[in-house]
Formats: structure tokens, C-alpha cells, sequence
């Protein structure tokens, strides 16, 4: 992924992880602090591994600051944002719809939008194939697999229930 | 020759055309399960175990076999070709292995896998079969402070392998323990950042975090690209592996096998840690470690054969103490019960026929593995030649299909989500996903461990080192991280550095 | 356009077979675990004697059932359909995780099997009878450390009670949780631990074979075959039974928890299901209706105390 030139010169993004790193030690040490302090026999109780945890994330986002100062970091690629919002919008759809309308409906706009997402046209192609290849998963592995997938009305419709 | 001659007996009685029939569909329908990402071996047995109870025992003992090969073995063909692992100890094949397949050497790769796979399973079993009752001495004779050293030395040896960036990788690293501590402490009960949300009260699953960070952030990866890379899927080269390719594998196929089996003999090992120290172990080995990060078949070659060979070492302390150590062995064990075995220290006297009937099973089911395996790898590898938005929509149904069959819950697709998000934004920025779900494995092994041997030793550190196995482990881990150090102030580290430096 | 025409006759074909489902049980764990093996062991039975041709079983693991329970609660009212498996186990962890819902959330049906517990030491030990076992853990609690499953779970329990009945403080057991059933009795076999509590089945095999020593069973009566006194034979008043049982979803009728309650019956009456329990090495301990009600709330009682006094529960 990195087939950029590294650049010597102070790079915002390591600042962000920096920061995400930080808070991220901080939610540690903020949820060991309302923890039984008390380590039992062991001497060492459920909040230390945590804290200690913390504590290495503090440092490396010290570090991090550092490195992105000296511009270390590598520099992230320009992005296409519009492919990657089809598929959040696909994978978004099928967890709000997965116990409505079922394993294959959802299943099919997940495939679909993504297809699309990565530049197959048109949609309702996309979505009609998905529609297919979602149908024969759920007969393969709920039918005759007896794995547990979610269905809707189509599912009972199709296959009985 | 008593135990060989049983073993030949049961041999003699499974090359009957109906049964070899029976381990073809047992293997077939593990492996087809055993793909789906996130649905490890456990669950595939657990599901196919009652295809098996309609049979006559001999029938039922190979199928079962059948399945449980093929589902340990599914997992790797989706590491490989999809960037998606199937389950934990397939992770690391997914690092190598799919770096191959985009260079155009996804045939080899699988080749590599399944014949490591063939070959690992046949020596562990061997191995099991005549050697099991010692083996589960030694293991036996293993605490929580060996198993402590045992993590610390996974941990020292695989963050050596973590790319080109000590600091990203370490990060990786850190934020996979981090979400480690999610959950219930099993040793106290207390919550740990679950925020009363029950699906975080379990932790976080391994699964859904690989999947997440290898097949999501990979597919937003792609999908963000301004311009793709053209070929970035083709076919090149040979489907079958090349002299060299079979020079460089053998090699790695038996030191992942005793690698591996003893780790499976654990009755705290386990294959995904076979696995990662495996791959630790071919990284520092390597007469190409140019390659490492760009697909080197070692990297494929070794932890595949580790992983089998541990879950064939499970077997030894589930066959000889009746001891599962692994949630697949617990199913396997309720497996066992239908054919009236009842596993325990005495099971190799009690029920010498059965067993042997097992092994044998076992030795065939692995056979029919590698014959089921190789002439499909011409067909697997032509899914890559689906055109990318099909191929991708497909491995994302995939990913979430796993998910769903597991724990349909709309928190478990959302974690999902979130950490694809996560891998996608790692991969902009060049940290490597790979110690995160290394992380999140070892780091509670580790903590518990080391917790557990503190309790019994009331408190007393020096326990870490009291017995020769810790104390050496733990020398061993020292020594991993003193000498780079003291190779760097030599002034050899300039070259080390700048292969490592090559090989993101 | 081809997947499609594919995947309507692929429909076709699997149409035939499929039936409504009569009864979607939830085990409330991982597979391999022993509520898994109860929810698939009564679907086995249930379909074989026809009392339920379809039956489905589905893994909500997580948190010692809670995680099952709340999204049984939460999905399933007034289906009667659902059934979830539970336990003993299921009694700590709601309050040990202050779970948001509790067994007063569903409708119980029946006591299905238990198993007793069983208190063990390594054969090299010089422990040889339970009083000799409680004299040194009068003398130093911390020295006698115990192996058994997860913090709050019926061992730690089983422990926690003797302790109690010994007169010795239930918070200063030096009890170590292991993670699933091998790595415990890996742990007593290799001599790591003083004890160790787990199943009467867990241990049976190895007391056999002469690696571990049986001190005592958790039942009120000595066990058929099993050659060990009850704890409370050696003077101390502890009962544990690690009981299952098969709930259904809260909000229903009484004809419709008439009906579940009469499949229950059936499948315990069955043949198929004792000879399950037989290959199992469970036992049979069937209790439902008002009896099992009244059981139900007097081991919540206990274990609320119990669990209060180790101190894992404010």
C-alpha cells in the first residue's frame, strides 16, 4: 500500500492517531479506575493488565506525535469516497434490514450496492444478481446445512418457513 | 506390533468403497462450512455432527473424521484467495498466502497449504497414535507460569515480524490488547469497558475482528482507489508448484508440524498460537526474507502445517485424559459418546478397537483431504477471475454470512462494520492488521496466566521462573529482544533494516 | 439472470423437505458446552420420537447466558415456538453481571438433568479425606488453591459454601478460575493446585484410572456406583446440584404453556431421551410445574447469599 515517496515534513494524520491512541488510553484508565482494585492472592487484580495496556498506548502515541513531526509516517494515498460510501450505505442497510426482510433481501442490497459501489451498472442488475447468489447461500447453508439465518417473509415464502 | 497391527486392521476396514464414500462426503461438506469466515472448526462440526448419527459406526467415525479435517482446512482457501480467514489459526495464512494470490501464485499457494496440511495431519497422527501417553505426560507436567513464559515468547518472536515499522506495528499491537480487556475478566468476573452492552460482556470476538479488519478493510481499501491496480488478480504462472516452490516447503511443512503438535498438546497451546510462532519461526529462517510481506511460500507453508498439526495434537490430551481443550474437542468429545467411547485415561485399554478404528479414520479422512483438495485448486483459483466489483460484493456477503450464522445480532454486524472501518483506515496509513487480531488472541492468555500462576503462588513472582521449562522460555524471549538490539549497535542492523524496508 | 433461474429451482428442490418449524431451541452458550448438548440432544430426541418433527437449534453464546437470555427475552415474547435452554450456572451469572433481565423474564417449563458436583485432589496429594482438606484451609486459606470454571460459577460457588459451612471467610478462598472444563482438570492432574470442583462426569474417568482422589460429591444422597461420601456426610451443609432446565418465552397463554409443558413431558417420558441421558451420563432429574417454581426461587435466594459472601456480588 505504501508506494508513496515518504515525505520529510510534519504529517496531520499522525496527530489524529496520536489522539485516537490517547483517548483510547484514557477510556482504559478511566474504566481500571472504577474496577476492584484488589488483586487477591495473585497480587495482580482485573485493572493492572489494562493500565498497563494504557500506559503503552500513551507512549506510542507519543512516539506517533514524534515520528509525524519528523514526517515518518507515510502518507495516505488519495481516496475515491464514493465507492466506499456505497458499500457502508450496503453493509448499514443489511444490519438495519437483516430481521426484516430477511437473510436474502438484505443479503442481495449488501451484494448490490457494493458491485455498484465498485463500478458495475446498473443497480437493480447488481442487486437482481445478488438477489440470486443470496438465495442459493440461504438454501445451501440454512436449508441444507441447518446453519441459522435470519428470514423474512420472502424466506418463509420460498422455502416454507 | 500390537498397536500396528490394529491400526493396519482398521486401515484394512476403511478401504471399503462405501466408507471411503462416507469420508468423501464428510470432507466435502467440512470443508464447504469450513469456509465461511468466522465459522471455525467448532461450530462445522457441532452443525454436521447429526448428518453422521444415521450410520453405521465405522461409517459415522470416517465422516466425522472427514469433517473435522475439512473444516479445519477450509479456512485456509479463503485466507489465501479472498484475504478473508476463515478462523483464527488461519490468520497468518492469510498474510503470505494472499499476497501470493495477487502476485498471479494463488495455485501454488494453495497447493503448499493443502499438501502442509496432508502432511502435518499424517505425521501428527502418526505421532498421536504412537506416541500420545508420553506426550501427555510432558504436557501435563506444564502450568500456568510455563504457559505464561510459553506467551511471552509468542509475543517477542511474532512482534519481531510485525513489517517495516517497529513503531506501527507495535501500535497494532497495542490497540489488539486494548480490545482484549474488553469483557468479563474470567478470573474475577469483574466487567471490563463492556458498557452494559451484552454482546460486549463475551469480549470481542476473534472472528469478527479478522474478518473485519482482513475482508472489510481490504474491500474499502480497493474500492477507495483512485486507480486500481491493473492485474492485481491475474493468473500468472504455473497452478502447480514449481521445483523451487517444493524445495523451499518441505522444510517448513515438518517444522510447522513439531511446531505445532506439541503446541496442540497444550492443554492451554492451541493452533492459532502454533500458528503465529510458526510463521515467527519461517520469518527468521528464511533464505528470502526479501519476500516476507510480498508472499513467500514459507509464510504459507509453515503455520498451515502448524494449525493441522495442532489439531491433531488436541487430540492427545481429549484421547488419552479425556481433556478437551478446545471447543471443537468438547464437540468432538459428544461425538465420541455415540459410539459409546468414553474418553479417559483408560480409553486406549477399555477401547483399543475403536480408537484405532478412529486414527485410522483420521489418517484416511486426511488422504481424502489432499484428493478432494488438489484437483479443485484449478477451480478455486478461477473465482479470481471474477471481474473485482462481483468478486468483492461476493466476499463481503461472504464476511457478513459468518457473522450472521454465528450471532445474528445487528451489534455484532456493527462491530463488524466498525472495525472494517478500522482496517481500512490502518491500511491508509500503512499499520498492519495482523498484530491487532494477534493482540486480541494471546494478550488474555497471557494476562490469565500470569494471574493464575501468581494466585497459586500467593504472590510470589519468582514462581515465573522456578521451574526450568519457564525460566528457559522466558531466557530464550530475553535473548529474542536483547540481540537485534546488540546486532543494531554492531552495525549490521543497517542491512536488516533496509530488507525490512523493502518488504511492505 | 442465470443465479436467479438457479436459485428458484435450487428453492424448489429444498421446498419439499422444509417444514414450519415447531420448536427453535437457543443454547445460550458456545457449541461444546453443556447447554449446547442438551439443546441438540433434545432436538435429536424430540424429532426421532415425532414429538416435534421440525426443531431448531441456535448458539447465542456469551457471559454465562445473559447474553442468550436478553435477546431471548427481547425477540421472542409471546412465540411460542421458542424455547432456550438454561442452568444453574445462568443463576450467578445474572447477578454476578447485574444482567438486565433475569429467569422471572421467561416462563421455566421444566428441571430437565443435573449434574452433582464433585470435590477432588491430585492422587499425588497427601490429602486424603475431605476433613483433611478443610483442616488446612482453616489453617491458611491461601494455601489451598482451587480449580474449577469461571468467577461466580457453580465450582466457585460449591467452594465458597464449604468454606462457609467451615467456618472459614468465604472472601479469602484462593479460588482460580479456568477457562472450560480441560484446562482445570489439566491443571489438577499436573499437580498445580491444591483441589479442584467441577462435575461428578468431569472427574469420573480419571478417579477410575487412579490419577485423581474423589473427597466428596455435592449431592444430598451418596451416588449409585460413585464410592464417595456427600459433604454433608463429612459434617458440613452443603447441597449443589448443576442443574438444566428448558424455559420458554415470556408472554404467554396457558393453553400455550399447557402445550409446551405436555412436549416437555412427552420427551422426558420417551425412551429416546432416557437412553440419550444414559450415553450422556446425565441424570434424569425431571421437576416442573409448581414444584420447580418453588425450587427455582429458593436456589436464586441461596445463591444470592452465597455469592454476596464471596463477595463477587455488592
Amino acid at each position: 500500500m505504501s508506494q508513496q515517496p515518504v515525505e520529510r515534513r510534519p504529517n496531520g494524520a499522525a496527530f489524529v492517531i496520536a489522539a485516537g491512541l490517547a483517548v483510547m488510553a484514557g477510556l482504559l484508565l478511566w474504566d481500571a479506575s472504577g474496577l476492584k482494585q484488589d488483586g487477591g492472592y495473585a497480587g495482580v487484580g482485573p485493572a493492572d493488565v489494562p493500565r498497563l495496556v494504557a500506559y503503552g498506548l500513551l507512549v506510542l502515541a507519543a512516539l506517533t506525535v514524534v515520528s509525524g513531526l519528523r514526517g515518518d509516517l507515510p502518507r495516505a494515498p488519495r481516496q475515491a469516497p464514493a465507492p466506499i460510501l456505497w458499500i457502508l450505505g450496503g453493509l448499514g442497510l443489511q444490519l438495519t434490514l437483516l430481521h426484516v426482510v430477511g437473510f436474502v433481501m438484505s443479503g442481495a442490497l449488501l451484494f448490490g450496492m457494493t458491485a455498484r459501489g465498485l463500478g458495475r451498472k446498473p443497480l437493480w442488475l447488481t442487486v437482481t444478481v445478488g438477489f440470486g447468489v443470496s438465495l442459493i447461500i440461504y438454501g445451501v447453508f440454512d436449508r441444507l446445512l441447518r446453519l441459522n439465518l435470519p428470514g423474512g417473509p420472502l424466506e418463509m415464502l420460498i422455502f416454507g418457513g | 506390533m500390537d498397536s500396528f497391527g490394529l491400526l493396519m486392521q482398521g486401515l484394512q476396514a476403511a478401504l471399503d468403497p462405501m466408507i471411503l464414500l462416507y469420508a468423501l462426503i464428510g470432507v466435502t461438506l467440512g470443508t464447504a462450512v469450513g469456509v465461511l469466515p468466522g465459522i471455525g472448526p467448532a461450530l462445522t462440526v457441532a452443525l454436521l455432527l447429526p448428518v453422521t448419527y444415521g450410520l453405521d459406526p465405522a461409517g459415522s467415525l470416517i465422516m466425522f473424521a472427514g469433517i473435522y479435517y475439512g473444516g479445519m482446512y477450509g479456512g485456509s482457501t479463503t485466507s489465501i484467495l479472498l484475504n478473508t480467514p476463515g478462523e483464527s489459526a488461519s490468520i497468518v495464512t492469510a498474510i503470505e498466502g494472499n499476497r501470493m494470490a495477487r502476485s498471479g501464485r494463488a495455485g501454488p499457494a494453495l497447493a503448499t497449504a493443502a499438501i502442509g496440511s496432508f502432511v502435518a495431519g499424517l505425521i501428527a497422527t502418526l505421532l498421536l497414535a504412537f506416541l500420545a501417553p508420553q506426550v501427555v505426560k510432558l504436557a501435563l507436567t506444564l502450568g500456568p507460569r510455563e504457559y505464561f513464559a510459553l506467551m511471552v515468547l509468542a509475543f517477542v518472536t511474532v512482534s519481531a515480524t510485525f513489517g517495516d515499522s517497529a513503531l506501527r506495528g507495535l501500535t497494532s499491537l497495542f490497540i489488539g490488547l486494548a480490545l482484549a480487556c474488553v469483557g468479563i475478566d474470567s478470573l474475577t468476573g469483574a466487567e471490563r469497558l463492556a458498557f452494559d452492552v451484552p454482546q460486549l460482556k463475551d469480549g470481542i470476538e476473534t472472528t469478527t475482528l479478522a474478518v473485519a479488519l482482513f475482508a472489510l478493510g481490504e474491500a474499502f481499501a480497493v474500492a477507495g482507489m483512485l486507480r486500481p491496480e491493473e492485474g492485481m488478480h491475474k493468473i500468472t504462472g504455473r497452478v502447480r508448484m514449481t521445483t523451487q516452490d517444493w524445495a523451499r516447503s518441505w522444510k517448513s511443512w515438518l517444522r510447522g508440524t513439531f511446531i505445532g503438535f506439541p503446541i496442540g498438546s497444550m492443554p492451554a497451546g492451541g493452533a492459532d498460537v502454533a500458528s503465529f510462532l510458526s510463521y515467527a519461526a519461517e520469518k527468521k529462517l528464511t533464505k528470502h526474507p526479501e519476500e516476507f510481506g510480498n508472499g513467500a511460500i514459507e509464510g504459507v507453508a509453515g503455520p498451515e502445517a502448524a494449525n493441522n498439526a495442532a489439531a491433531a495434537g488436541t487430540l492427545v490430551p481429549l484421547l488419552t485424559l479425556g481433556l478437551p481443550t478446545t471447543a471443537t474437542a468438547a464437540i468432538m468429545l459428544a461425538g465420541f459418546q455415540q459410539f459409546g467411547l468414553q474418553p479417559g485415561p483408560l480409553l486406549f485399554v477399555t477401547n483399543a478397537e475403536l480408537v484405532w478404528a478412529l486414527i485410522a479414520s483420521l489418517l484416511i479422512a486426511n488422504v481424502m483431504l489432499v484428493v478432494l483438495n488438489l484437483p479443485l485448486i484449478g477451480l478455486w483459483i478461477r473465482l479470481l477471475t471474477i471481474p473485482r466489483p462481483w468478486l468483492y460484493a461476493g466476499i463481503l456477503l461472504f464476511a457478513t454470512l459468518g457473522t450472521i450464522g454465528v450471532n445474528p445480532s445487528p451489534v455484532e454486524l456493527g462491530m463488524l462494520i466498525l472495525f472494517g472501518l478500522m482496517g481500512y483506515g490502518m491500511r491508509l496509513y500503512g499499520y498492519p492488521v495482523a498484530p491487532v487480531v494477534v493482540g486480541l488472541i494471546l494478550g488474555p492468555m497471557a494476562e490469565q496466566q500470569l494471574r493464575r500462576a501468581l494466585a497459586i503462588a500467593q504472590g510470589d513472582w519468582t514462581t515465573l521462573v522456578s521451574t526450568p521449562v519457564s525460566a528457559t522460555l522466558l531466557a530464550i524471549s530475553a535473548l529474542f529482544l536483547v540481540l537485534p538490539i546488540l546486532m543494531r549497535l554492531r552495525g549490521r542492523g543497517g542491512v536488516l533494516s533496509q530488507v525490512a524496508g523493502d518488504a511492505d | 439472470m442465470k443465479h436467479a433461474i438457479l436459485g428458484a429451482a435450487l428453492a424448489v428442490a429444498f421446498a419439499v423437505p422444509a417444514f414450519a418449524q415447531d420448536y427453535t431451541i437457543m443454547a445460550p452458550a458456545n457449541p461444546g458446552g453443556g447447554w449446547d448438548a442438551t439443546a441438540r440432544s433434545m432436538q435429536e430426541v424430540l424429532q426421532a420420537e415425532g414429538i416435534a418433527p421440525s426443531v431448531e437449534v441456535i448458539n447465542v453464546p456469551g457471559a454465562g447466558g445473559t447474553v442468550g437470555l436478553a435477546q431471548f427475552v427481547a425477540d421472542s415474547a409471546g412465540d411460542p415456538t421458542k424455547l432456550i435452554v438454561g442452568g444453574y450456572v445462568m443463576v450467578g451469572a445474572i447477578l454476578t453481571n447485574a444482567s438486565s433481565v433475569s429467569l422471572k423474564d421467561v416462563t421455566p417449563i421444566a428441571r430437565l438433568t443435573g449434574d452433582t458436583q464433585a470435590i477432588v485432589v491430585p492422587a499425588a496429594s497427601d490429602i486424603q479425606t475431605l476433613a483433611d482438606l478443610v483442616e488446612k484451609l482453616k489453617a491458611d486459606p491461601g494455601a489451598v488453591s482451587w480449580a474449577g470454571g469461571s468467577a461466580g460459577g457453580t465450582d466457585h460457588i460449591t467452594v465458597g459454601l464449604l468454606a462457609k459451612a467451615a467456618g472459614v471467610d468465604p472472601t479469602k478462598i484462593n479460588y482460580v478460575a479456568f477457562s472450560g472444563g480441560g484446562e482445570a482438570m489439566a491443571a489438577i492432574l499436573g499437580n498445580q493446585v491444591t483441589a479442584g470442583v467441577s462435575s461428578v462426569g468431569e472427574f469420573s474417568e480419571q478417579v477410575k484410572a487412579g490419577t485423581m482422589r474423589l473427597l466428596a460429591v455435592s449431592s444430598a444422597e451418596r451416588l449409585p456406583g460413585i464410592d464417595a461420601p456427600t459433604i454433608k456426610e463429612a459434617g458440613f451443609d452443603v447441597v449443589v446440584q448443576n442443574w438444566r432446565m428448558i424455559a420458554a418465552a415470556p408472554g404467554l397463554t396457558a393453553e400455550q404453556v399447557a402445550k409446551i409443558s405436555a412436549d416437555i413431558e412427552k420427551l422426558n417420558a420417551s425412551a429416546g431421551w432416557t437412553s440419550m441421558l444414559e450415553t450422556k451420563g446425565w441424570a434424569n432429574t425431571y421437576l416442573a410445574g409448581d414444584a420447580f417454581a418453588a425450587q427455582l426461587d429458593a436456589d436464586i435466594a441461596a445463591t444470592e447469599a452465597i455469592l454476596r459472601d464471596i463477595g463477587l456480588v455488592q
